[in-house]
């Protein structure tokens, strides 16, 4: 109970901050955007390439598919760097402004303020995955109108799927957005952790950031393509397999099983600095 | 109540404590003095959990602050270094944020604080706007959330205009009276430490040099500001009584020297004596001597 009154506060420190709403913002006016784009200029190549392939118009053409291509083609890029700030500030911020010595003035563990700070960037992490995919929804449902089912084509997963069931499209990528939300989790990881070594908020949120594309930009060298497991990047991109037709669950277990024991051992390496540190200017 | 023993610490390799030990008793307020970097704040940091002392040990009550730090701390409220609050929230919410990691936030208990420390008009504003001293009496407020049995405050007084310093001296002295309130406190202004402090402590490059009682230190050898022509004579006079020079004309001679001895033989030797003064030794002069400014 004391545990989530202590949360409680955390997420209102968090949520109290301008800053914190960037992200949001951004992928508000983004989304808007793409919709913007997708009706006024891709609608006729999208009917054009669907009449070529035999696809339902509403099929390529809808809401959901809209929704799909959002989060799909901008969480990782965009919102990488929402979480990396926020999560590279979470630490590094406190103890630069000095609030971290107020804290730690207070009867509690460090590893309890770790763990607080810790949950509270997660939860705005996944709660921010699927802020951007209801609101995606939304503009697309407000745009395009509510017919049609869900598309989805991704050639560097291979994977091509067509779900022309709108409920069932629906929870397919209700449930991708909350795998990609778990993914996510790793930049932010990578953000807590640089934020818990003594070093300046902006630059920890730099380094995740710097970690997170360089893995990026190495999965996609062709010759590394029969390597691609082995980076973080390509783990995190997994979360399309539930949009899969036969879901691959053992894949999907495997991957975010990594992903979790490197999110784990991130906050375990914060923890293990943070614990060593000494405050004071 | 606080018993410090024998700590360490260095930083960069560098000796920043060089075992130093102090006690301080239930409902005494006791202070720190020394110089930037003499070891105050690192004395406090370690007290409070914040700096991992090299060796040694501190005690509140009788919890080890090593062993049992979340235990010892629950008796502790502080001002470490400048208070830094979340400017983007309300004095209230910040109250909240902080005191609700010691445990439940009592409203009533909080209200009755905010009271004591002139806030209420302003507690539900944003802390970005709140003044230096705002700020310090939030901090204090903050401290005195869930009633602590000591209190220690760093160089709590600094920035403070006359009026914010005596507020505080006085709400300080206030909470000894009301509650027999505990309390070590770092500080630069050697009047604040003289009128507040029972027992005071000098740190110079993390060696502790003096303890004792405040009241100790005004009287305890007698000295005169004597000026005197020539200087030389003035001098070899003054030393022949075993006298020693303090800073500014201030000079001090062994228990037992009558000063008219002294001003007789200036004036057998022909010397022209102008000002002859009983001076009480003030904590400044003791804070001089002790500390490595003193340059007699």
């Amino acid at each position: 109970m004391m545990f989530l009154r202590q949360l409680r506060g955390e997420l209102k420190k968090l949520f109290a901050r301008k800053r914190t709403y960037i992200g949001y913002v951004v992928f508000l006016i983004f989304e808007a955007l793409l919709l913007s784009l997708w009706i006024y200029v891709g609608r006729e190549q999208f009917e054009d390439l669907a009449k070529r392939n035999f696809i339902p118009v509403e099929l390529l053409s809808s809401s959901l598919t809209a929704t799909y291509w959002i989060m799909g083609f901008s969480m990782f890029l965009l919102g990488s760097i929402y979480f990396a700030l926020v999560a590279g500030d979470i630490v590094a911020k406190e103890t630069e402004d000095g609030n971290m010595r107020m804290v730690l003035s207070r009867p509690v563990s460090r590893l309890r303020i770790l763990v607080l700070k810790y949950c509270a960037v997660i939860i705005y992490t996944v709660t921010f995955v699927i802020f951007v995919g209801l609101t995606g929804y939304g503009m697309a449902l407000f745009a395009m109108g509510s017919e049609g089912g869900l598309f989805v084509w991704n050639p560097e997963m291979y994977i091509l799927a067509v779900y022309p069931d709108r409920d069932e499209a629906f929870q397919r990528l209700f449930t991708g957005a909350c795998f990609m939300g778990l993914s996510m989790c790793v930049v932010t990881s990578l953000g807590f952790f640089f934020s818990c070594l003594k070093i300046k908020p902006a630059a920890a949120s730099v380094m995740a950031l710097s970690v997170f594309f360089i893995d990026f930009v190495l999965q996609n060298i062709p010759f590394l393509a029969n390597h691609k497991d082995v980076f973080i990047t390509f783990r995190m991109a997994n979360w399309i397999y539930v949009l899969q037709e036969n879901i691959p669950w053992e894949r999907i277990v495997e991957s975010y099983s990594i992903l979790m024991g490197l999110c784990v051992s991130l906050f375990i390496l914060g923890w293990m600095v943070f614990q060593s540190r000494d405050f004071k200017t | 109540m606080l018993k410090v023993q024998n700590l360490t610490k260095k930083f960069a390799g560098k000796d920043a404590l060089k075992g130093v030990s102090f006690e301080v008793d239930r409902g005494e307020i006791y202070g720190l003095l020394g110089h930037n970097g003499a070891g105050k704040s690192t004395t406090l940091g370690i007290i409070l959990s914040m700096v991992a002392a090299g060796s040694g040990e501190v005690f509140i009550g009788d919890i080890s602050v090593r062993e049992n730090p979340q235990k010892a701390l629950r008796k502790v409220g502080s001002i470490f270094e400048a208070p830094a609050f979340y400017d983007y929230m309300s004095g209230w919410d910040n109250l909240k944020v902080l005191v609700g990691l010691s445990g439940r936030f009592d409203r009533a208990a909080a209200m009755e604080v905010v009271e004591r420390v002139d806030l209420s008009d302003r507690i539900h504003s944003k802390v970005g706007a709140y003044s230096h001293g705002m700020r310090q009496r939030l901090a204090l407020a903050q401290a005195l959330l869930p009633e602590p049995e000591i209190l220690l405050l760093d160089e709590p007084t600094d920035g403070l205009d006359p009026e914010g310093i005596k507020w505080f001296r006085d709400f300080i002295l206030g909470l000894r009276k009301e509650r027999g309130m505990t309390v070590l406190f770092n500080s630069h202004l050697l009047s604040e430490v003289e009128q507040m402090c029972d027992r005071v402590a000098i740190i110079r490059a993390g060696e502790l040099v003096y303890e004792g009682a405040v009241d100790e230190l005004r009287d305890d050898r007698p000295g005169f500001r004597l000026q005197a022509k020539p200087l030389r004579i003035l001098g070899e006079v003054v030393s022949s009584f075993g006298g020693e020079k303090m800073n500014g004309d201030r000079w001090i001679f062994p228990e037992g020297t009558e000063i008219s001895d002294v001003v007789r033989s200036l004036i057998e030797r022909g010397a022209e004596v102008n000002e002859v003064t009983p001076v009480r030794r003030s904590l400044e002069d003791v804070y001089l001597e002790h500390s490595s400014l003193s340059k007699p």
